[in-house]
C-alpha cells in the first residue's frame, strides 16, 4: 500500500521507476533525436505499467459505476422522494464541484480531519466511482421515469405478465436507450481516471510526466499519450455510435 | 357477461365517470357514442381494470371486483383485452414481431404448464415458436387486413392505419372474450372498415363480447346490437340501434345532428 503524501520517487522506484530507469538507460545515447514512436517503443514498460494502473483504476470506475448508479437510478425511479430527490440533489451539487477539487478534497483534508491514511490509488477510485455512480443513476432513473407507460398497458392487456413485460417490453427499451449514453459517461471515466496523476497514483500520465522529466520532450512525450488514449478511446466512442445508430432507432411516428 | 355496476371515478376532484351501470353480452356488439371528455375511455379502462374505480362492481363472468378493492385478484388479460385510440404498439419491434410476442409468451407459458403437470405436449409446439392453430389465425387474419406488405415495419415506418390494423389483429389473434375498441377506426379507408365490420360480426356470432367507441354513426348503425350514448361521465340513453335514428333526450339529438351535419 502506498502512503499518502509520502516520498514520490520511493514510489516510483518500487513500480515505475524501475521500469523507467531501465527503458532510460536503453537509449540514452540517442535521447535528441527520439520521435513519438521512439518514445512509446523505447518506454513501452514504463508506458505499460502505467496503462495497467489506469486500467485497474478504470475497471473499479466502472464496475462500481455501472453496478451501483444502476440500482441507485432504479431504486430512484420507484421511491422518488426518499431515494430519487436525494440522490438528483447530490447528483447535482457534485456536477457544480470540479472533479480535481473533490479528489483533493477527499484526498487530503477529509483523510486529515478523519485522521486515516488511505492509498490513493483506493482514493481515486471511490472518487471517481462516487461521480460515475450519480451520473449513471441519472440516465438511468430519467429513462425509467419517461418510459410510456402505454408500452406496459398494451402488454398488461395482451396477458402478459409483470415479468415478462419487463424482460420483453421494457429492458431491451430502456437499454436500447442508454447503453450508448452510458458507454460515453464510462469512456470520460477513462479519462477522469488522468486526475488521480495529481495524488500520486502511478497511472499513465503520471508515467508521461515522469518519462518527460527524464528526457524532457514534452511535445513527444504528450503527443505519444495522447495516441494512447486515441488507441483506446476512439474504439470504445465508435461502439457507442455504433450501438447508438444500431438500437437507439428513431421512435416517433408518423 | 361483462358488467360495470355504479361505477365512480373522479379525477381532480371531478366525477369522470358517475354512477354508471354498463353490460356487454357475450355476442353482443355495443357502441358507446358521445362527445369528447364525456369519459367513454375512461369506462373502458375501468371495465378492463386497466384503471380502478372509486367506487362500484365490475363483473367479467366469472370474476368479481368489489371497489374500494380489500384486496388485488389479477385481471382475466387477455380474454378482456383493449385496442386503444393511441395504439401502444411496442416501437422495438416490427409490427408481426407486435402481433406475434404476446403469442409466442402464451405457448410458452402452455408449454410450461403442460411440462410440469408431465402432460404430452399437445402439438409439435415445443419445437415452433406459436401453436400451429394460432399460426393459422395469425396468417389468415395478416391476409384479411392485406398486412402482407408491411407487416414487417417497425411502427414508426407505417403509416397511421396500418399501425391500427396491426394494433387490431395483435388483439383478435388472442381471441378474448371481450373486446373493447377505443376509436380504432380512425384513420382507416371505407374499405378497411368494413372489412373491420364483417369480422367483428363473425367474432360476435362466435359469441365474442364486443364494445366499441366510435364517432362513425353509420358503422354503428351498422355494427351496433346496442347503443349507449355518454355525456359528461353519465349515460344519458341507451338502447337499439333505433337510439342512433330516433333518440329520445335532446342533448342526443342535439350531438347526432352535429356528427350527421359533419360528416
Amino acid at each position: 500500500m502506498y502512503v499518502s503524501g509520502g516520498n514520490d520517487e520511493h514510489i516510483i522506484g518500487r513500480r515505475i521507476g524501475g521500469a523507467l530507469r531501465d527503458d532510460c538507460r536503453k537509449t540514452q545515447s540517442n535521447a535528441g533525436i527520439m520521435s513519438v514512436f521512439d518514445i512509446l517503443i523505447t518506454y513501452q514498460s514504463a508506458f505499460a505499467n502505467g496503462l495497467l494502473t489506469t486500467f485497474q483504476l478504470a475497471l473499479m470506475i466502472w464496475l462500481i459505476g455501472l453496478t451501483g448508479g444502476s440500482l441507485l437510478g432504479s431504486i430512484g425511479a420507484r421511491w422518488k422522494i426518499f431515494v430519487g430527490i436525494p440522490s438528483r440533489v447530490i447528483s447535482f451539487t457534485l456536477s457544480g464541484v470540479p472533479i480535481l477539487v473533490f479528489l483533493f478534497w477527499l484526498h487530503y483534508p477529509l483523510q486529515q480531519l478523519l485522521g486515516v491514511v488511505i492509498d490513493p490509488f483506493i482514493t481515486a477510485a471511490l472518487t471517481l466511482s462516487i461521480i460515475n455512480v450519480f451520473a449513471v443513476a441519472d440516465v438511468i432513473r430519467g429513462v425509467l421515469l419517461d418510459f410510456p407507460s402505454q408500452y406496459i398497458i398494451a402488454g398488461k392487456v395482451c396477458g402478459m405478465t409483470s415479468s415478462q413485460i419487463l424482460v420483453h417490453i421494457q429492458l431491451p427499451i430502456v437499454l436500447r436507450q442508454t447503453v450508448p449514453v452510458l458507454l460515453m459517461i464510462q469512456v470520460n471515466m477513462l479519462q477522469a481516471t488522468l486526475f488521480a496523476s495529481l495524488i500520486s497514483v502511478n497511472e499513465i500520465f503520471r508515467v508521461a510526466q515522469q518519462i518527460n522529466s527524464h528526457i524532457y520532450k514534452p511535445v513527444e512525450v504528450y503527443t505519444a499519450l495522447g495516441l494512447l488514449f486515441l488507441a483506446i478511446c476512439l474504439p470504445l466512442n465508435g461502439l457507442a455510435l455504433w450501438l447508438k445508430a444500431k438500437f437507439t432507432r428513431d421512435f416517433s411516428e408518423r | 357477461m361483462l358488467q360495470g355496476i355504479q361505477l365512480v371515478k373522479s379525477a381532480r376532484g371531478q366525477k369522470i365517470i358517475d354512477n354508471v351501470d354498463v353490460q356487454l353480452e357475450p355476442g353482443q356488439i355495443s357502441v358507446i357514442i358521445g362527445p369528447s371528455g364525456s369519459g367513454k375511455t375512461t369506462l373502458i379502462k375501468l371495465l378492463a381494470l386497466l384503471e380502478k374505480p372509486d367506487s362500484g362492481k365490475i363483473v367479467i363472468d366469472d370474476h368479481q371486483y368489489q371497489f374500494p378493492a380489500e384486496r388485488n385478484e389479477l385481471p382475466p388479460w387477455p380474454e378482456i383485452t383493449v385496442v386503444f385510440q393511441q395504439l401502444f404498439l411496442w416501437p422495438h419491434l416490427t409490427l408481426l414481431q407486435n402481433i406475434k410476442l404476446p403469442l409466442m409468451l402464451r405457448s410458452k407459458w402452455h408449454r410450461s404448464v403442460e411440462r410440469r403437470a408431465s402432460v404430452a405436449p399437445t402439438s409439435n409446439a415445443s419445437t415452433t415458436n406459436v401453436q400451429p392453430v394460432e399460426q393459422r389465425r395469425l396468417d389468415d387474419l395478416i391476409e384479411l387486413f392485406d398486412m402482407q406488405s408491411f407487416v414487417q415495419r417497425y411502427p414508426n415506418e407505417a403509416s397511421l392505419g396500418q399501425r391500427q390494423r396491426a394494433a387490431l389483429v395483435r388483439a383478435l389473434v388472442l381471441q378474448p372474450r371481450y373486446l373493447l375498441l377505443d376509436e380504432i377506426t380512425s384513420s382507416l379507408d371505407v374499405e378497411q372498415i368494413s372489412i373491420i365490420l364483417s369480422y367483428l360480426k363473425r367474432l360476435s356470432k362466435k359469441g365474442i363480447g364486443v364494445l366499441i367507441v366510435t364517432h362513425l354513426l353509420n358503422f354503428a348503425r351498422e355494427a351496433a346490437d346496442r347503443v349507449i350514448f355518454m355525456d359528461a361521465g353519465r349515460i344519458i340513453e341507451s338502447g337499439g340501434r333505433e337510439v342512433l335514428d330516433s333518440p329520445s333526450q335532446e342533448r342526443v339529438k342535439k350531438f347526432l345532428s352535429v356528427i350527421e351535419s359533419a360528416s
